[in-house]
């Protein structure tokens, strides 16, 4: 690409939250892909807007064609001819809250190891690199016992076997070649995100190159090879102690989530455990992958500048190689209803953050449109209220803000309020003018103006949303994976049309109550 | 903001007409092998070509008062957002009131207009999901709307009024300033940004106007009355270029602009300052910031780069495409063979007219931070010893040939484009010249410019980390070179 060289593409667990006037960086670890996909929106009685902006939403849900393979495997197209490009995701019903216990990491382990090619792509002969991975595991599992007896003599006997079978196998890998084939060609954006719900692949191509992904992606969950498992272990490590360990931030949310979360998975961090990621084998990500990466577990939206007919031919003739699976197993955790207030206090070197988050249904709730509501009112934009109140005329805050879907949305989750104290102001300050604004919703009806706002901005933002090919991959499976129908991304329009003051009252009253509520504090720790 | 705006298909026949054709061939290719419907490896697949690449046409003029505008249909969508460009800069602001430009940008934007208090701005704005945003980078201000097209005459109106008479509401710069505050004792929260900030001290000096960073002292030195004397400074008819795109017709938008931009007259006359002087400071050296706190070093290491018109620019961007990306030397070397990091890069980074800075780094366990300077070293000083790879120039020249095509998915990126180097007094063709040269470069040229440009005995080393974890300590890189602590606590305002 021209014109900048940025900082290479990094294989994330999570894409990056909200910058906050540029300084303060990533935040909610978590929230994804916030922006385009809260869309919502439409009305019933049209206004003016409405009325012009429904016939290009009709048009694009007229290019939108979807279709299953025998196997299972969906694909959703959106045929968009004005540039020759194309998006391509891949969509794994599967992210850290599938986990088994003491597995933690195991999703994004495996986001990583799917870069790391085939039997065929990424090594210079499979059949002589085979034994060497297995011989490793042997020796893993070997250190490992050895540790727990504590016989250090036997441990660096074997470390010392494991680092020469490592630096063997390592002559037959072609590093990052699967990578670089997609960018040889002209692949952009190539990335991919594990977060609680799902484990997403994604890149663009030029629209000549179609067959090319069909090839290449169908190879990597075909025969993939899981080699390089020793090393990219590191690289993990090193992405949790850049994200959590040395984030004060993301040290405190990750308390926050476990406290708020005591039995859903949705409490543990998708980046895992460090003592998790250290016990963690090729085997368990195997079997992880075994269960959850079978073709009635996928999904595929493909935008940009191609044909249906065609994209379903040579979607069956490559991807029909995969052979049906059983369903894979379900979470049947259940968060209990909070009993009481739970608090989370954290010292360390950072200046004070203020969070508080409140249960709520996830996004398949007929409420689901409502939170999304309230978040923007109390949200979105200088007129928002927190940005009013808090920011603007009381000035105890330099950011304030809520939004739904933490850590996830499709299971049961947080309403999460966050704030950063203004100089000289405390986190007890912005509790309380935060709690003010909180209760204000249950005690007294918003505006139609209010309302009205919300409704147009979220109409408009769908509008502005149709531009990106990327960004309607993503949105059209968001919905068609959580929802069951990508058509939801355009009808929840219609529901949110429909949303009175009093809905709003109702649910900010189930809602906003003491029991319900998780306080996290990140005060200073002066060095 | 950028403008929002879309291929135009009627207005392009011709590049309508290729696409259609091209598809057509595409079709008709894979259509008749494709009855044998096995699937290939990727080593046996054939690519058509892409169709050539088709500028969507725009016009070009200047009003009587000097503003260059651009204008580019795109009926797409009905939305509308235009750019509007001026000459100022931070880099203009006088060194005891860093944060000027930045406030007036931010401030001529929320204090609200003549005709429109900042409240009203807002409420209207917002019941529209329009916007109306200002500000002011280092080297450049500008000030950009965004609107549903049905919208336009009032978005348009407003964006005037905010361009033309912003008020610089005394209140509203109160709260910029308080947010500046908070933000400068925040600024030491995050280890990535102690790091770019000091590094870039280290290079261009810390009062450099490319490096220097607002504190509470300069901040109290800044009134109101400073805000408006640099807003009449800069923002002024000849020195701005408008560039809008979207769903409106040409003559009717002419009209418009005539309309709301036709009488302005500035209240003093232009005069742009010649850019600062900019030169390396230190000369190579290790310099470091304890951080106990830490598990991890977070390194950033480089000397001063060049600009864009470097006559070998385009061979530096591909040198880059070999050190970088995921099959980069760096990724392969430090990041999947070594396991050092997650994040590892070299890149030369140019600027439009002022020289931008070598930079290459990362972060590591603090344990690892020697081996991780070193290997970054490993791999600098291999790419002027050794020539690279014939694969390795292939990879990084095709990555950028055959993704170029995304350089132009969308019309509005052609207008950034145009209005950029227009901005910055670069030819029209710049990037086609630069797509050619990436094309021609050699073995040769990946070792010439790496031996001309990257300067390894000036390199300096920042480093942020941890002093009791970082074993071996820094000390073994090299003992003649000596370490320099920094301070980096926050001063009070005198």
């Amino acid at each position: 690409m021209f014109p900048s060289w940025r900082v290479p593409l990094c294989i994330q667990h999570i894409p990056s939250g909200r910058i906050w006037r540029g300084f303060v960086g990533t935040l909610l670890i978590g929230l994804l892909w916030g922006l385009s996909i809260t869309p919502l929106l439409a009305d019933e009685n049209p206004t003016r807007s409405s009325a012009s902006i429904q016939p290009y939403l009709d048009q694009v849900m007229d290019e939108v064609s979807e279709f299953r393979l025998d196997n299972g495997m969906k694909f959703i197209v959106l045929e968009r001819h004005k540039a020759p490009v194309v998006s391509f995701l891949i969509y794994a019903d599967v992210g850290g809250a599938n986990e088994p216990t003491g597995q933690t990491g195991v999703a994004h382990y495996l986001e990583h190891l799917a870069f790391k090619g085939t039997k065929r792509i990424g090594t210079t002969n499979y059949q002589q690199e085979k034994p060497l991975l297995e011989r490793m595991d042997q020796l893993f599992e070997q250190i490992q016992a050895a540790e727990k007896q504590g016989k250090s003599e036997q441990v660096s006997q074997l470390v010392a076997e494991f680092e020469t079978v490592q630096t063997e196998a390592s002559k037959f890998v072609k590093p990052n070649e699967f990578s670089q084939i997609v960018e040889r060609a002209g692949g952009v954006g190539l990335n991919a995100a594990t977060s609680t719900d799902s484990t997403v692949y994604f890149y663009s191509l030029p629209a000549n190159k179609l067959e090319l992904w069909m090839s290449l992606e169908s190879e990597r969950f075909l025969e993939p090879v899981f080699r390089e498992f020793f090393k990219e272990k590191q690289v993990i490590l090193e992405e949790r102690r850049l994200r959590t360990d040395n984030s004060p931030v993301g040290q405190m949310i990750e308390n926050f989530t476990a406290e708020a979360f005591k039995v859903h998975p949705y409490g543990r961090p998708v980046i895992g455990y460090v003592e998790d990621l250290k016990t963690l084998d090729r085997d368990n990500v195997e079997d992880f992958f075994e269960s959850y990466y079978v073709p009635n577990n996928l999904t595929v939206a493909i935008v940009g500048d191609v044909y249906p007919t065609q994209v379903k031919q040579l979607a069956q003739t490559y991807f029909g190689r995969y052979t049906a699976k059983p369903e894979p197993p379900k979470i049947q955790l259940v968060e209990p209803p909070q009993q009481e207030t739970r608090e989370v206090t954290m010292k360390l070197p950072s200046q004070p953050w203020y969070f508080e988050g409140y249960h709520r249904p996830a996004l398949s709730h007929p409420d689901h449109v409502i939170y999304e509501t309230i978040a923007s009112i109390l949200s979105n934009g200088r007129t928002s209220r927190l940005y009013q109140t808090l920011v603007e005329d009381q000035q105890v805050a330099l950011a304030a803000e809520g939004f739904s879907g933490y850590p996830g949305d499709k299971y049961p989750n947080l309403i999460l309020f966050y704030a950063l104290t203004a100089p000289g102001h405390s986190v007890e300050e912005v509790a309380v003018a935060l709690r003010n604004q909180i209760e204000k919703l249950k005690t007294e009806p918003v505006s139609q103006t209010e309302l009205e706002q919300v409704k147009t901005q979220a109409r408009a933002n769908l509008l502005r949303s149709l531009d990106s090919n990327m960004g309607m991959a993503f949105a059209l499976l968001e919905y068609e994976v959580k929802t069951g129908n990508w058509m939801n991304l355009f009808k929840q329009l219609d529901a949110i049309s429909k949303i009175t003051p009093a809905d709003i009252q109702r649910v900010a009253q189930e809602t906003f109550r003491p029991e319900n509520r998780t306080i996290g504090k990140l005060l200073s720790q002066e060095s | 903001m950028q403008a929002q705006a879309k291929f135009n298909l009627r207005k392009s026949k011709r590049s309508l007409f290729g696409l259609l054709f091209a598809t057509m061939l595409l079709i008709i290719t894979w259509r008749s092998p494709a009855v044998a419907s096995t699937a290939k490896h990727y080593t046996e697949l054939d690519f058509p070509p892409l169709p050539e690449i088709q500028l969507p046409e725009y016009t070009r003029y200047q009003l009587d008062n000097g503003i260059i505008v651009y204008l580019m249909e795109d009926r797409e969508l009905p939305l509308i957002g235009g750019t509007a460009l001026f000459h100022t800069g931070s880099r203009y602001e006088p060194a005891d009131q860093v944060g000027l430009a930045s406030l007036t940008g931010e401030v001529m934007r929320t204090g609200g207009t003549a005709d429109h208090t900042a409240d009203e701005l807002n409420q209207i704005l917002e019941q529209k999901a329009a916007a109306v945003e200002t500000g002011i980078g280092t080297t450049a201000g500008s000030a950009g709307f965004s609107a549903l097209s049905e919208d336009l005459e009032e978005v348009f109106g407003l964006f005037a009024e905010v361009v033309q008479e912003p008020v610089f509401d005394a209140q509203k710069l109160e709260l910029a300033k308080t947010q500046e505050k908070g933000g400068i004792a925040r600024r030491n929260d995050s280890p990535e940004r102690i790091a770019g900030r000091e590094f870039q001290k280290l290079i261009y000096g810390k009062d450099s106007p490319y490096a220097r960073t607002v504190e509470y002292q300069t901040l109290n030195n800044i009134q109101r009355e400073d805000l408006v004397e640099f807003y009449q400074k800069y923002f002024h008819p000849k020195n701005m270029i408008l560039g809008i795109s979207g769903d409106f017709e040409t003559d009717k938008m002419k009209a418009l602009i005539a309309e709301k931009f036709g009488t302005w007259k500035p209240a003093r006359t232009l005069e742009i300052p010649p850019e600062p002087n900019t030169n390396q400071v230190h000369q190579g050296g290790i310099y470091f910031i304890n951080q106990p706190q830490l598990t991890q070093s977070y390194i950033e290491m480089g000397h001063i780069g060049g600009e864009r018109n470097n006559p070998d620019y385009p061979e530096l961007m591909v040198l880059n495409g070999v050190l970088n990306g995921f099959g980069g030397r760096l990724f392969n070397q430090i990041r999947t063979y070594q396991g050092l990091a997650y994040t590892v890069y070299g890149i030369w980074n140019a600027n439009y007219d002022y020289p931008g800075v070598f930079i290459a780094g990362g972060q590591t366990r603090s344990d690892a931070t020697v081996d991780f300077l070193k290997a970054v070293q490993t791999e600098l000083s291999r790419v002027q010893r050794e020539p690279v790879k014939p694969e390795e120039l292939s990879y990084a020249k095709e990555s950028t040939l055959n993704s170029f095509i995304f350089n132009f998915e969308s019309p509005d990126q052609t207008l950034s484009r145009l209005m950029l180097y227009e901005f910055y007094d670069y030819p029209q063709d710049f990037i086609f010249d630069y797509q050619r040269q990436v094309e021609a470069t050699t073995i040769e040229d990946i070792q010439r410019v790496a031996q001309k440009y990257l300067k390894l005995d000036k390199i300096v080393t920042l480093v942020v980390g941890n002093e009791a974890e970082i074993q071996p300590p820094l000390s073994t890189l090299d003992s003649e070179t000596k370490i320099t602590a920094i301070d980096i606590s926050i001063p009070e305002p005198s």
